[in-house]
């Protein structure tokens, strides 16, 4: 299973968004790797990169609404992160496109979106719920 | 400052380890012991007022193992999927070593990671390697720098 206990950042809404995002990723996974043929997997492959690309951004904003929120001193560094993921996912889709869905290409991105996901989340989203914790703050999820 | 620099290197993949994989039992040896002929390696190029790079060697066993536990699914080769995964790796360290030193005197930025073992024909002022011991595998660390 792609979501671990470990990840859970202690503020319901956004651990709920965190699992929920998780399962989807989990899910595009699956289909990538599976031993259908490219044209079987390719509709669930479209299906779940346009969920990405509108359900990444909603998170997203969600996420930094709640930093705002609680005066997160590096939400201006944290947002640029997010931007930049935004970019890539829309790139690469853009790119599928343009190729013809290219195989390679969406095996590529999902190796990278495995490991930048786990870091993000496991890493980087674990030092707003750290300084949450500090501040007293935690609770004040939306 | 450039011990200050490879010191970097090892502590941010101690991190990634730890946050990534929640291994907290890591240990590091000199490069001589690390014996490995199937390996993956992944250069991240400094540019700036240092320039080089920072080859990250994922034997297939250290790299079949962190891509099964991140996913949690199982991989036998090394494929593009893979491939792919190891290197973001590689840049999510790299980058938390150009963030941990920001507020040096040196100016560096890093580049995309690169499949592949830049040549030894090349000279450089700084050149310090390790092997760093997980459950998961080893990995090597070799860091080559020239002061622009």
């Amino acid at each position: 299973m792609l979501w671990k206990d470990i990840y859970e950042l202690g503020v319901p809404a956004i651990d709920a968004q965190h699992k929920e995002l998780f399962s989807r990723v989990e899910a595009f996974l699956q289909v990538l790797r599976s031993k259908e043929s490219w044209e079987e997997k390719l509709p669930k492959i479209n299906e779940t990169l346009e969920f990405m690309k509108g359900y990444v951004v909603e998170h997203f904003h969600d996420e930094e609404e709640y930093q705002k929120k609680i005066n997160y001193p590096k939400y201006e560094a944290h947002k640029q992160v997010h931007i930049g993921m935004v970019d890539y996912v829309l790139e690469v889709s853009k790119q599928f496109e343009e190729s013809d869905n290219n195989e390679n290409l969406m095996q590529q991105f999902g190796g990278k979106l495995l490991s930048w996901l786990i870091n993000h989340v496991a890493a980087e989203d674990q030092q707003i719920a750290d300084y949450a914790k500090k501040e007293g703050v935690s609770g004040n999820g939306r | 400052m450039v011990d200050k620099l490879y010191k970097a290197f090892v502590d941010a993949t101690y991190n990634v380890f730890n946050l990534m994989f929640n291994i907290s039992d890591i240990s590091d040896h000199p490069i001589d012991e690390f014996a490995c002929d199937n390996e993956l390696d992944i250069s991240v190029g400094i540019v700036g007022e240092l320039q080089g790079e920072v080859i990250y060697r994922f034997p297939v066993v250290t790299s079949l193992n962190m891509v099964n536990i991140m996913s949690g699914m199982e991989f036998e080769d090394v494929d593009i999927f893979v491939t792919s995964a190891i290197s973001e790796i590689a840049n999510i360290i790299s980058g938390n070593v150009i963030t941990a030193l920001s507020d040096n005197v040196f100016r560096y930025d890093i580049l995309p990671p690169v499949l592949g073992k830049p040549s030894d024909a090349k000279e450089y002022e700084i050149e310090e390697n390790c092997c760093i011991c997980t459950s998961l595998g080893e990995i090597c660390l070799d860091v080559r720098l020239n002061r622009a």
